[in-house]
């Protein structure tokens, strides 16, 4: 019998997300013949998992994790694999009364030691009473948690040898949490978002009525990682929530064959797909002339765009090239959001496309505000910076741009994004103090990312906080540097990591180090073994900037100075460059924000 | 040209660890800086500036060339080219 996937037309009426908890969603899709598909490296379907099969299964899957005697609210690891098992155990966890921790499959070359080791940090981290991964991924689950207290630790096969318990189901409530969800990056210090039913509904609902604005003949693909915000809300739940049919590649398979993608959309008509830039740009890497005659696109309404600084050049070129295969560029859609909200604050307008505001680069560097320019101004005459709408915030949010002393500030002002709403996350994981960091007393969460209104629209300009992202994902300057002061030659407060523009656009990250080795071959091998490790543990290239001892800049209160440290490093760059005529690996000085 | 290559292993057995180290290390050649030549010993990362997204278009050229299906979780084993060369020839035997 060949396998076939889910249809996208329902057999039962579409309710846009008005539920109070994922498994009254999951309850009221499995009445109709939606689901979820896999597809294979080479674009076959692999698996089918209709949501009247998932409820089955994962309810007799309940039963059996029953049966372990674990309190309500115990904690269950999931090594978040793009696989029917993952979305199995999760929905399992939510009729069982425990709460599922997605942790992340993605392991790099040479890196099995840093990934076992990660693991084994997440498992503490969350206090996992049990965890689960399927084959490809046990050996590493495995060892990790070698000495830890798990009351189960097993491959799908384990779990379904394990009895039936005789008890009745009781699901998770509005009140208890839905997941723990560890944002994407820190390993060292890690942020497990805690997520309720109340809260990732709200965001579901919000996502699918007034940001995708979601209606019969919606179909989803995607090829985001099940351990990514984006990837588990937004194309698992989202899709659950509005009993969408959705299409998946496994992350690494798309970053092999980023064409499997169209071809996929291609192949089932699917209306939405959402990703960061970079996954765009890949594609686009990737595309042959001669492909353009294989692909149909034309269903295509809604590309989202989000995780990262969207830049808008390459996103034109992708629509251009795709035009032919009925590609419509309206159809992107800049978004906005972060774990700590569910997923999802603001989505862009539909059918209109990137809306790119055009800024006096000096001036809102110097002043803080983004003064237009026109677009035709000769150039050299103004620098500017452009900057992508990424829409009205979602109807339950509020969002106040503040100054440093937490004032709302008007239009076209800079400062630091602030938002309020139910999808807001109740806190960090077994960390108070990250959380009030964060969160302030009378409800708003401090985003740390940097942004202007006009017209109600919010522009993202860049981030307070320290974090880079590469391809879509948080990284934490706290992992760099962790990585060379753990060498001997390095000590504590040595390392200062920030990210810099490459000559495309993309960011790139640069580590400065301070240290006393003086030998040219000493030099090179700690920088190459501490590129090794960084590559190991997140799989990106670091540059590491040796510097001599004492060098690297601090604030007035003695701390290290990341800002100060890239300023310094660009600085210096561009005078380098001045003086030579080899193609540059960075750009000199901030000159391109977005576009 | 890599049709006739595929043909040419599939008459003769599995290509040995000489044959699959020259034909990797011809494919290592645009990957690496002009002045790096890629060789049995060279450290993936270190030496020839690897990525994740070089890796997983390299594992795509392999596949392709051999015919096989690389499983991501022989990478972590993986340093060098000749840690790499072990696990293809694993591969093509099973």
């Amino acid at each position: 019998m060949t396998m076939e996937a889910t249809p996208t037309i329902n057999t039962i009426p579409l309710r846009a997300g008005d539920f109070s908890t994922l498994p009254e969603a999951l309850n009221y899709a499995a009445q109709g013949q939606t689901g979820y598909n896999f597809y294979d490296g080479r674009g076959k379907l692999s698996a089918v998992l209709p949501f009247s099969k998932l409820r089955d299964e994962a309810q007799s899957l309940a039963q059996r994790l029953s049966g372990l005697g674990l309190e309500r609210g115990a904690r269950m690891a999931l090594v978040a694999d793009t696989h029917p098992d993952f979305i199995r155990f999760f929905f399992a966890c939510q009729y069982a009364g425990l709460i599922p921790v997605p942790l992340p499959a993605s392991i790099h070359m040479g890196g099995r030691k840093t990934y076992v080791d990660q693991l084994h940090r997440l498992l503490i981290s969350c206090r996992a009473n049990v965890a689960m991964a399927t084959d490809d991924y046990f050996p590493f689950l495995s060892e990790a948690a070698e000495g830890l207290d798990l009351r189960f630790c097993g491959t799908p096969q384990a779990y379904a040898e394990l009895p039936e318990a005789p008890i009745p189901l009781s699901p998770l409530g509005p009140k208890e949490l839905a997941y723990i969800q560890y944002t994407s990056g820190s390993t060292k210090f890690p942020r497990g978002v805690m997520i309720t039913q109340t809260a990732v509904l709200n965001n579901l609902a919000a996502i699918v009525k007034s940001g995708c604005k979601i209606r019969p003949g919606d179909r989803g693909a995607s090829w985001l990682p099940f351990y990514h915000d984006m990837g588990l809300v937004g194309l698992v739940l989202a899709p659950l929530a509005a009993q969408l049919s959705v299409d998946y590649l496994k992350t690494r398979d798309f970053a092999m064959r980023p064409r499997l993608w169209l071809s996929l959309m291609t192949e089932n008509r699917a209306t939405i797909s959402i990703g960061p830039p970079f996954g765009y740009e890949l594609c686009l890497q990737r595309l042959r002339q001669s492909d353009i005659e294989k692909f149909d696109l034309s269903a295509w309404r809604l590309a989202g765009v989000g995780a990262e600084t969207i830049r808008p050049a390459p996103l034109s070129k992708f629509a251009e090239m795709l035009e032919p295969c009925g590609f419509n560029k309206e159809a992107f859609c800049a978004c906005y959001g972060m774990a700590e909200c569910s997923l999802a604050v603001s989505f862009a307008s539909l059918d209109e496309g990137l809306n790119i505001d055009s800024v006096d680069g000096d001036y809102l560097s110097e002043h803080r505000q983004a003064l237009p320019v026109e677009t035709n101004v000769p150039e050299g005459e103004i620098r500017s910076s452009r900057f992508v709408d990424c829409g009205t915030p979602l109807p339950d949010y509020e969002v106040e741009v503040r100054d440093s002393g937490g004032r709302p500030l008007p239009e076209r002002h800079v400062g630091t994004i602030y938002v309020k709403a139910d999808s807001i996350m109740s806190g960090y994981f077994g960390d108070l103090k990250l959380t009030q960091e964060v969160l302030t007393s009378d409800g708003w969460f401090n985003t740390g990312d940097l942004g202007y209104f006009v017209n109600n629209g919010l522009f993202i300009t860049g981030r307070e906080k320290d974090m880079i992202i590469i391809n879509g994902r948080n990284i934490w300057p706290q992992d760099l540097e962790f990585a060379a002061e753990q060498q001997p030659e390095v000590r504590t407060g040595d390392a200062s990591a920030f990210s810099v523009p490459g000559p495309n656009g993309q960011e790139k990250t640069v580590m400065m180090v301070q240290c006393r080795v003086s030998s040219d071959p000493q030099r090179t091998e700690l920088r190459e073994r501490v590129q090794r490790l960084i590559y190991q543990e997140l799989g990106i290239e670091c540059y590491i900037d040796l510097v001599p001892r004492n060098t690297l800049p601090r604030t007035t209160s003695g701390k290290l100075s990341r800002s100060k440290a890239r300023k310094e490093f660009l600085k210096r760059i561009e005078r380098d460059q001045l003086q030579s005529s080899e193609r540059p690996i960075f750009i000199s000085a901030n000159r391109v924000q977005a576009g | 040209m890599q049709k006739s290559v595929k043909r040419y292993y599939k008459m003769e057995g599995h290509p040995d660890y000489e044959t699959i180290l020259r034909r990797v290390c011809e494919l290592l050649v645009p990957y690496v800086e002009k002045g790096t030549a890629p060789e049995e010993d060279s450290d993936f990362v270190a030496d020839l500036n690897f990525d994740s997204l070089k890796v997983m278009k390299l594992v795509e050229q392999v596949e392709d060339e051999y015919d096989i299906s690389i499983p991501l979780n022989i990478l972590p084993d993986v340093q060098t080219v000749k840690d790499f060369i072990i696990q293809l020839q694993k591969l093509m035997v099973s």
